[in-house]
């Protein structure tokens, strides 16, 4: 994509502003990301140092109905930071709409690789995954103890309710907000109402905690990226997460994100977090978390649909629903319909 | 009766094109190559709809039928066979959320509706997908 070259000079200005020297640009280059925000590597020179950062920009859309912005997403990163959770350093906010038009962050860039197709199959990433599902373990157990309560903006069940029936809330306003009448839905509608676990406390959650959204070198788990779905839920549910089929990346026979076995990092959460986990409780998270992501497929798809977001990779997500739909029905099917 | 190349064959003309001539110039721009990739595996899901969206639909219209104690034929007319299944999967979930299929036998009816539309559902959408989860239960099998 070419790079405006007013945007490169923004940039520059903006890095000498914070860091009160002159920069010079060595690189600037777009990374992967997702469809609502755009990421750029920036390689730069100041002061006689190198250094590789990268800034993460808002675009005018967002992903999800509940996200937090960069404001949001760069304060829990340096909390996460401070708490000792493997998470790229955060550098600078900045709101500002005349910068670049959008508010943005920049993070200190850290080497490894995120695409989660690459996290599974990479030749010389097998002994990382060998270590993975103890690291995510560890990890996620210090992202749960993280300080809930020093973040007012974080969404979570409304009073009165569990994690898992607010989840529940959320897929039916979903699905009538799109007007579906699928009845493989409805069934998991009914299905998870029917099986909801008792109580469950609700933690600071990560919220996209999963192959994908880790930084992966040759040591393993390096960092932890995409804060911006973080929100208050059930442990048990960002256990969940990772080992959906979708996030293995093709590596169907290995739950945990196509890279290891589900016991060995609940078995490391709990060492780490001093909680016991039902597995039967995960179990039921997974349900629900494919039948929240069938749900959200359809709404992606609805964007482009008629929201007025033209997209080929949203209009695909419609399709895809399926895939998660008819693994709901299988998971379902192991507990015994 | 229209020349052809048939609906099928325009699509594939167009797969191809993108295909041979235009995702090899993307190479160098991640995204916009990506999404090229994207656009033609729609391309080819057109094309399986095309084939088989009439005997799903029947496939869909019968399994309701035996599912609903009902023996009405499906219309003929494809929007009106369409608006029909509309209509019956809309009391389907009604009856779904009211509890009405909470008890076996209906339950397990239900349920094998479920798994045979959410497969066939990928037959067009995603082929590939139906494949790999069959290797995977039947090396599971194998190893018990």
């Amino acid at each position: 994509m070419p790079i405006p070259t007013d945007f490169r000079q923004r940039i520059t200005e903006y890095l000498e502003a914070v860091t009160g020297s002159p920069v010079e640009i060595i690189s600037l280059q777009t990374m992967a990301g997702g469809a609502s925000r755009d990421t750029w590597l920036i390689h730069m020179r100041a002061q006689g140092q190198e250094e590789r950062l990268v800034l993460r920009r808002d675009l005018p859309t967002s992903m999800l109905d509940r996200t937090l912005d960069r404001e949001q997403e760069f304060a829990l990163m340096t909390a996460a930071h401070a708490a000792g959770v493997r998470v790229p350093q955060p550098r600078w906010f900045c709101s500002e709409p005349h910068i670049l038009g959008e508010p943005f962050l920049i993070y200190g860039y850290v080497e490894g690789v995120s695409l989660g197709a690459q996290v599974v199959s990479r030749p010389e990433l097998a002994e990382a995954r060998r270590r993975l599902p103890e690291q995510m373990g560890e990890q996620l157990a210090r992202i749960h103890r993280m300080d809930a309560a020093s973040f007012d903006f974080l969404p979570g069940p409304r009073p009165g309710y569990s994690p898992a029936q607010e989840a529940v809330l959320q897929v039916r306003a979903m699905l009538i907000r799109l007007g579906v009448q699928n009845p493989t839905l409805a069934f998991g509608v009914r299905w998870v109402e029917r099986h909801l676990p008792a109580g469950g406390e609700a933690v600071l959650l990560h919220g996209d905690f999963r192959v994908g959204n880790f930084i992966v070198s040759e040591s393993g788990l390096n960092g932890i990226v995409d804060w911006e779905f973080s929100r208050l839920g059930d442990p048990c549910e960002e256990l969940a997460w990772p080992c959906l089929r979708d996030w293995r990346y093709g590596n169907g026979s290995l739950r945990l994100g196509g890279i290891g076995q589900r016991e060995p990092f609940i078995q490391a959460y709990e060492r780490a977090s001093g909680r016991t986990i039902d597995r039967k409780i995960v179990d039921f998270w997974e349900i629900l978390g494919n039948l929240r992501w069938a749900v959200t497929a359809l709404s992606q798809a609805n964007r482009h649909l008629a929201q007025g977001e033209t997209s080929v990779e949203l209009a695909s997500l419609g399709r895809r629903s399926a895939e998660m739909q008819l693994e709901m029905l299988r998971l379902i099917a192991e507990q015994g319909v | 009766m229209y020349d052809r190349p048939t609906l099928n064959e325009l699509l594939d003309a167009v797969r191809v094109h993108l295909e041979e001539n235009i995702i090899p110039l993307l190479k160098d721009d991640r995204k916009l190559y990506y999404q090229t990739l994207v656009a033609v595996n729609m391309l080819r899901i057109a094309g399986r709809e095309l084939t088989m969206n009439a005997l799903h639909m029947q496939a869909e219209w019968d399994r309701l039928n035996f599912l609903q104690g009902s023996s009405g034929t499906i219309p003929a007319d494809d929007d009106e066979a369409r608006q029909a299944l509309a209509e019956r999967n809309h009391r389907l979930c009604e009856d779904i959320a009211a509890g009405a299929y909470d008890q076996h036998p209906r339950k397990a009816a239900l349920f094998e509706h479920l798994l045979a539309t959410a497969v066939e559902q990928l037959q067009v959408a995603n082929p590939h997908f139906i494949q790999v989860l069959a290797l995977e239960d039947n090396e599971r099998d194998r190893r018990r």
